[in-house]
């Protein structure tokens, strides 16, 4: 029973997905309870799952029992899932801001989607579904076909809102589709060069012979996931289609999209560069760290730098976003494990993070028809739960402590003085100072306003609402607390991926 | 200059490939260039056909192979040429990157016609002007 909890995990949403348009057929009010209990019944064995996999050690799922890459005696023919400690905690990960975003998508979507609630529900449970896919996948090919599943869920989200969403969905499927196909030439690449698809058994050839890593076909296909991936995680010059799909999304999914899609991607390209490639990967004089270390770095300062450019709310927190991916690169990128398990703490925290903060643009949306930063001190009028949620979700954005931004942020740091990259430091601490000026921007705008007029109408928050928004502070809190045993898990997960003190 | 020449003749002795980057930088240049969304889409599906033109390129062998289909005599004996069959893998990934290919073109196509619905243009410039 035990081995076979991914394929469980993956499969609850999967069903729902199926049924929800025979559902929706027969009534639409059932879509909602149905997708809420296939979220929440995901939850549970995904925690279950990630105590077993801290307590026993990790799984590998051989799809139809065909042989996989711990077997012995023969080629890893079959399709395998790997279920190690990454990946269990980013499924714990997922399916709690999934079922977040589903809570809070209640009072929001009528608004925002108007007739198509069961085409939403159907979509964003598929959409759950294939980043569970990616987060388990073990080999290349696997993560192409369920990106390119996750992304066309997303395009159709995106784009069902009609009007100007429609644009911006059409940007996002013609970057992320060309993301998707630069993915697959580099899986063809390395396919070609080494006959194998199946990520451990290439980590296995990639050690054995090491002048695969001066092949030009290996160079070259490993270029071309980055790009694909690159584009697919919004890292910063392929970030073109990221502003206009989360600003012009319907507030039901901008959340999840923006919690979720960048990540899972980012956690990918980490899959790739430490499962496959292995951590000391130099091709010819260039160290591999390096370069994603530059490319984090410049994405951690521009991404900042063009958030406090920002009127819309939704598009600053876009902006922030694209930062904090350049943040978690600088953080992969260090080399020592204090650093990559400050990084991966800051992927999860930053995907409540991200969560968070679109809830509140939602609702600020929802409750006072407002999207720009000058409007937004008609907040003050809803609930103080809101205005409270944001403070905390800045601190940790910033990284204050006791939230979790800080602990993943002073990891990152730590790591990155230990590595000696001082400039890395000084693009975290520049990011940071930038960050901390658009907060600044925001509240000045919420708190400078004059007295509300005494007759301005008090809005009472939908509880839904108010219970996810309460729910992600709840979260960043909690993770800052708690950060000591999740650091030191992700510690050890460093140390498997050949990060270890040496 | 004798390297230069070498690259080619490596080159002219794989058409296959030439081919596969004559495609794809075709594709990517219609992608970019035209501001006229089937176009673009055109574009989008020459790129992907491209990868996956080269995906059975590398799956081709020298001399004609057949089917992986072994038989009889061949498990008897237990000698199996592995050069008289083709690799049955890349054909396999071809037919899911074709069905993801498809797919993809639906949903876009699906996109373009609610665009020309809604603002009566498929050139990009025209929309986004009404847009403003």
């Amino acid at each position: 029973m035990r081995e076979h909890l991914p394929i469980i995990i993956f499969l609850i949403p999967f069903f729902s997905a199926i049924c929800m348009p025979m559902v929706g057929a027969k009534s639409v009010r059932w879509c909602r309870p149905i997708a809420l209990l296939a979220v929440f019944a995901m939850c549970v064995p995904a925690v279950v799952n990630l105590v077993l996999v801290l307590t026993e050690g990790e799984t590998r799922y051989a799809f139809g029992g065909w042989p996989i890459s711990g077997s012995t005696s023969s080629a890893p023919l079959g399709i395998e899932w790997v279920n190690d400690r990454l990946a269990s905690i980013m499924i714990v990960a997922l399916s709690a801001i999934a079922s977040l975003c589903l809570i809070y998508s209640g009072p929001v979507s009528p608004r925002s989607l108007g007739r198509q609630v069961v085409l939403y529900y159907t979509l964003i449970l598929m959409l759950i579904t294939s980043l569970t896919g990616i987060i388990f996948a073990g080999d290349l090919f696997n993560i192409f076909v369920f990106l390119e599943l996750a992304a066309l869920s997303g395009y159709a989200l995106v784009g069902v809102a009609g009007d100007r969403a429609l644009i911006a969905s059409f940007r996002y499927l013609i970057l992320g589709t060309l993301g998707a196909t630069f993915y697959l030439l580099g899986v063809v690449f390395f396919y070609a060069t080494t006959g194998t698809l199946n990520m451990a058994d290439l980590a296995q050839q990639l050690a054995d012979k090491p002048d695969l890593l001066t092949n030009k076909a290996v160079i070259g296909g490993t270029t071309f996931m980055f790009i694909g991936l690159g584009i697919k995680m919004a890292l910063f010059p392929l970030h073109g289609w990221l502003p206009g799909a989360y600003t012009r999304a319907p507030d039901a999914i901008s959340p999840m999209l923006a919690a979720l899609m960048t990540k899972v991607s980012l956690y990918a390209w980490v899959r790739i560069m430490f499962w496959v490639l292995g951590a000391k990967a130099e091709f010819g004089q260039v160290h591999l760290l390096t370069l994603l270390g530059i490319f984090g770095a410049i994405a951690a300062v521009v991404g900042a730098l063009l958030a406090l450019s920002q009127h819309d709310v939704k598009r600053m927190f876009a902006y922030g976003g694209i930062s904090h991916v350049g943040l978690i690169l600088i953080g992969v990128s260090q080399g020592n494990e204090t650093a990559f398990a400050g990084s991966m703490f800051y992927l999860i925290n930053d995907a409540a993070m991200q969560a968070g903060l679109f809830f509140i643009a939602g609702v600020a949306i929802y409750h006072h028809p407002t999207r720009t930063i000058e409007n937004l001190s008609s907040l003050r009028n809803g609930s103080p739960w809101i205005i409270a949620t944001l403070i905390i979700l800045a601190m940790s954005m910033i990284g204050i402590p006791p939230t979790g931004g800080f602990f993943g942020k002073w990891h990152i740091i730590l790591g990155a003085i230990e590595a000696q990259n001082y400039w890395a430091v000084a693009a975290i601490i520049i990011a940071t100072i930038l960050t901390m000026a658009y907060f600044q921007r925001l509240f000045v705008r919420i708190f400078s306003e004059p007295e509300m007029p005494a007759d301005a109408e008090k809005v009472e928050t939908h509880f839904a609402l108010r219970f996810s928004i309460a729910a992600t502070s709840i979260v960043v809190i909690a993770m800052g607390i708690c950060s000591d045993p999740i650091i030191r898990v992700f510690r050890d997960v460093a140390q498997s991926a050949g990060l270890g003190a040496n | 200059m004798t390297e230069l020449i070498e690259h080619v003749e490596a080159a002219i002795q794989r058409p296959n490939f030439i081919a596969f980057v004559i495609l794809f930088l075709w594709g990517f240049y219609i992608m970019v260039t035209h501001p006229n969304m089937v176009k673009k889409l055109v574009g989008m599906y020459l790129v992907q056909t491209s990868v996956i033109f080269l995906l059975v390129t590398v799956s081709a062998k020298d001399h004609p192979a057949t089917v992986p289909i072994l038989r009889d005599v061949d498990i008897e004996s237990g000698q199996i040429d592995p050069t008289e069959y083709a690799n049955p893998l890349p054909h396999v990934l071809t037919l899911t990157a074709i069905v993801v290919q498809v797919a993809t073109l639906g949903v876009s196509l699906a996109l373009v016609t609610a665009i020309y619905r809604r603002f009566g243009s498929l050139d990009e410039n025209e929309v986004l002007k009404k847009i403003e």
